[in-house]
C-alpha cells in the first residue's frame, strides 16, 4: 500500500468545518477531539494536524476526521495538506492520541457521570423555566452527544444557549470533555420558546 | 482574544450565523438580549441581559458589563437593535454609526426628509395621520400610492392604493396592524428622558404613517459595508418576481445582478449618496432602490445586514461569510475584503400562503433533489400560526440554489418552491379574521388630517 492508495473525500459541513472520510479506519472504533495545539501535544496525529497554518480544531471518529479552521485559512490550500497529513500518518504506525494522554483521560463513564450530574443539577433546572429539556444520549471516548427538547428544540436561541450556556457549563465542571455535539432535529421543534420573524 | 458582543434579539433569524462567523474568528463572545437565556446564571460573561427598547439604559448596562470584562467591539445584528448598538458604542468609544445617524435611518420619515435634503432621488412623500384627510395627502404624492408605517420592517403594513377608496381601505388596514403592535408590544411607552436623547423625532409614534407615491420598475438590493465613510458594495441583487403591491412581500433575491454594469454604478453610486445623506459611516448597510426609467430611485437604507437566512447565499474569497466580514470591520482588522465568489446566487424567502395553523410541509426531499438547490431551511413549525402580510411577519423557510447562471439560480429556486406544499388549517379566530380583512364600511369611516413633507402640522 502507498499513501496514495489511500482515498480521503472531503465534504464541506459548514464554512469554517469541513469532514474528511477515508477508505479506512483512522481511529478504530473510536473517537477523539483535539480542541486546541495543546490538547494535541504527544499525540502524533494531532500533531501532524495542528502544524498545518489554520487549523483550529480536529475530531477523529473512526474512518472520519472533522476539522474546524480559523476564518483566514483557505480551504482549497489546507485541505491538500490535511490529506497528506492523514496519508503520512497511516502509514506511520503512530497512534492518534499519546498513551500517557489516554492514560491521564478520564473514562468515558466519569465524563458521563459528570455531564449527566451538570445537566440534572445546573442546566435542566434552569432551561424548565422555557419548557425545554437536555437530554445526554451518549459519551464516546471524550465526544459528548446531547439532544434539546421542548422549548429549546427549534428555538430561535438554541445556538445561544448550547455555545454559551451548556457547553460552557460542561467544560467549566467536567475535565476531559472533548466536542459538545448537539443531535436535535431542530426542525421538529413544535413548540420553540423564541421563534425567529422578520421585524 | 477580543471581545465581541453580539446584541441579538431572542426573535430573530441571525442568530446561528452570527454565532458560527465568532466561533470560525476565535473571538470571545458576549451573547447580549433582551430578555435573560435560561442559562445566563450559569455564564454571567458571556450571555447578558439588555434593555434593547431603551437604548441609553442598555448602554448604561453594557458600560457596567465592560468595566470588567472589556469590549472591543459591538454587532447590532437586525433592525430591533441597532439604536441600541449605536448607543453602547457611542458610550464605549468604539467606532460605530453616530445615534443620530442610526435614528434617522430607522425612521422612514427622517430619511425622507434627510434624503430630500440632499437631493437622493426617492418618492415622493407625505406624512399623515390617521383621523385626519388621507386623501388630501394623497394628493400631494398622487396616485398610485404607498400607505407605510414609519417603523415597521420585513414590509409590514406597506400597503398599495390605486384609488382614494384603496387608500382608506389601506389606512385602516395599518391602523389595525400599529395597534396590534402596540399590544404585543405591552403598550409601555418609552420614558420622556429617553426620548429626549434616543428618540427626538417629530411624531414617529403609532398616529403617523407615510403616503408615498408608487414608484413604477424592478426592485433591487445593495449589500454592503462602511467603513470610514466609504461604501464597499458586496453585492447587488435583483429581485425578479415584481413588485407591485398591493402588498410587497419579498421572495427572490439573485447575485449577480443581470442589469447592465453601468446601471449597477449607478445603484452602487446612488446608494453611497443617500447613506452619506443619512450620516451613516460604518458597519453593514442593506439598501433597497427601484431601477426607474430615469434611474435608481432610494426605496431605503438600513444600517444592518439583509435579514433572514439570506446572507448564506453571500460567500466571499475562500469562504468568509457576510457575518465575518461584518465582525472584522467591527474589530478594526486591517484587511482588504475579499470579493464576493462568481458562482451566481439565490435565495428565496418562502411566502406564507394563507393564514391559518401550518400542520405539515410536504415535498421537501423533491424540493432538494432540484438541480442547483444548496438548501431548503423550514422555519416555520408545525402548529405555528401563520399570518400573511400585510400583518404577519414570517417567512415559511429559506430556499438557496447555486448555478452556473442566474436564470438556472432563478429556475431553481422556483422549481424547488413549486414542489413544497403547505398544509396550512384555516382557523376560526376571530381575531385572525379581523386581522386579515377590512370591511369598506369602516374604511369609509375612516378621517384622517395630514402632514405636509416640510413638517408636521400641530
Amino acid at each position: 500500500m502507498t499513501q496514495q492508495d489511500i482515498a480521503i473525500q472531503g465534504e464541506p459541513v459548514t464554512d469554517a468545518m469541513c469532514r474528511f472520510t477515508v477508505d479506512r479506519p483512522v481511529y478504530p472504533g473510536k473517537a477523539f477531539f483535539f480542541g486546541n495545539e495543546e490538547q494535541a501535544e504527544g499525540s502524533a496525529f494531532a500533531e501532524r494536524m495542528f502544524a498545518i497554518p489554520g487549523v483550529k480544531s480536529v475530531l477523529v471518529s473512526d474512518s472520519q476526521v472533522t476539522v474546524h479552521k480559523t476564518g483566514t485559512a483557505e480551504w482549497p490550500v489546507i485541505g491538500k495538506q490535511i490529506g497528506n497529513a492523514i496519508r503520512e500518518f497511516l502509514g506511520s504506525g503512530e497512534s492518534v492520541v499519546a498513551d500517557d494522554v489516554l492514560q491521564n483521560m478520564p473514562s468515558a463513564d466519569t465524563i458521563r457521570e459528570g455531564v449527566q450530574r451538570v445537566i440534572d443539577e445546573d442546566i435542566n433546572p434552569s432551561v424548565a423555566g422555557h419548557g425545554g429539556v437536555v437530554r445526554l444520549i451518549d459519551v464516546v471516548d471524550n465526544v459528548v452527544y446531547i439532544q434539546m427538547g421542548g422549548g429549546c428544540q427549534g428555538c430561535g436561541q438554541a445556538d445561544v444557549t448550547l455555545k454559551y450556556g451548556i457547553e460552557t457549563s460542561i467544560r467549566g465542571a467536567v475535565a476531559g470533555v472533548g466536542e459538545i455535539l448537539d443531535v436535535t432535529d431542530h426542525a421538529s421543534g413544535r413548540n420553540p420558546y423564541y421563534v425567529p420573524s422578520k421585524k | 482574544m477580543p471581545r465581541v458582543l453580539l446584541l441579538l434579539p431572542t426573535a430573530t433569524f441571525r442568530t446561528d450565523a452570527f454565532v458560527a462567523a465568532a466561533e470560525n474568528l476565535g473571538v470571545e463572545v458576549t451573547v447580549g438580549s433582551e430578555r435573560r437565556n435560561s442559562l445566563a446564571g450559569l455564564n454571567p460573561t458571556g450571555l447578558l441581559t439588555l434593555d434593547f427598547e431603551h437604548p441609553d439604559r442598555a448602554a448604561r448596562q453594557a458600560a457596567a458589563f465592560a468595566a470588567e470584562h472589556p469590549i472591543d467591539a459591538v454587532i447590532a445584528v437586525d433592525d430591533q437593535v441597532v439604536l441600541a448598538g449605536a448607543a453602547i458604542c457611542q458610550t464605549l468609544g468604539l467606532r460605530h454609526n453616530s445615534l443620530e445617524s442610526v435614528m434617522v435611518a430607522r425612521d422612514k420619515h427622517r430619511m425622507r426628509h434627510r434624503l430630500r435634503d440632499a437631493n437622493v432621488p426617492q418618492p415622493e412623500f407625505t406624512l399623515a395621520r390617521f383621523g385626519g384627510d388621507v386623501a388630501a395627502c394623497a394628493e400631494r404624492v398622487g396616485f398610485p400610492c404607498v400607505v407605510k408605517p414609519l417603523g415597521l420592517a420585513g414590509s409590514k403594513g406597506v400597503i398599495r392604493a390605486d384609488d382614494a377608496r384603496q387608500l382608506l381601505a389601506a389606512v385602516e388596514r395599518l391602523k389595525r396592524i400599529l395597534a396590534d403592535e402596540t399590544e404585543r408590544a405591552g403598550d409601555q411607552p418609552t420614558p420622556a428622558a429617553e426620548r429626549q436623547t434616543c428618540a427626538n423625532t417629530p411624531a414617529t409614534d403609532e398616529l403617523s404613517f407615510l403616503i408615498e407615491q408608487f414608484v413604477d420598475g424592478p426592485e433591487v438590493a445593495l449589500e454592503g459595508i462602511l467603513r470610514d465613510g466609504q461604501l464597499e458594495v458586496l453585492a447587488v441583487f435583483d429581485k425578479p418576481d415584481p413588485l407591485d403591491g398591493p402588498f410587497f412581500e419579498e421572495t427572490i433575491y439573485v447575485t449577480p445582478s443581470r442589469l447592465p454594469t453601468d446601471t449597477q454604478r449607478q445603484i452602487s453610486l446612488r446608494t453611497q449618496q443617500a447613506t452619506q445623506a443619512l450620516g451613516l459611516t460604518e458597519g453593514p448597510i442593506h439598501a433597497e432602490l427601484r431601477n426607474t426609467a430615469a434611474g435608481p430611485v432610494i426605496i431605503e437604507v438600513n444600517a444592518r445586514s439583509i435579514g433572514g437566512k439570506c446572507s448564506r447565499v453571500l460567500k466571499f474569497g475562500t469562504g468568509w461569510s457576510l457575518e465575518e466580514l461584518i465582525i472584522c470591520q467591527a474589530l478594526d482588522v486591517d484587511t482588504a475584503w475579499p470579493s464576493r465568489q462568481s458562482q451566481p446566487a439565490g435565495v428565496m424567502m418562502i411566502p406564507t400562503p394563507a393564514a391559518g395553523v401550518l400542520r405539515e410541509v410536504r415535498g421537501l426531499a423533491d424540493a432538494e433533489d432540484v438541480a442547483g438547490i444548496e438548501s431548503v431551511d423550514i422555519v416555520a413549525h408545525s402548529g405555528q400560526f401563520l399570518i400573511p402580510l400585510p400583518e404577519g411577519s414570517i417567512y415559511l423557510g429559506f430556499i438557496l440554489a447555486r448555478a452556473q447562471t442566474v436564470d438556472r439560480v432563478e429556475s431553481a429556486l422556483r422549481a424547488a418552491h413549486g414542489r413544497l406544499e403547505f398544509v396550512i388549517e384555516p382557523t376560526s379566530d376571530a381575531s385572525c379574521a379581523s386581522a386579515v380583512s377590512a370591511t369598506e364600511s369602516e374604511t369609509r369611516a375612516t378621517q384622517s388630517v395630514c402632514q405636509s413633507s416640510d413638517g408636521i402640522q400641530q
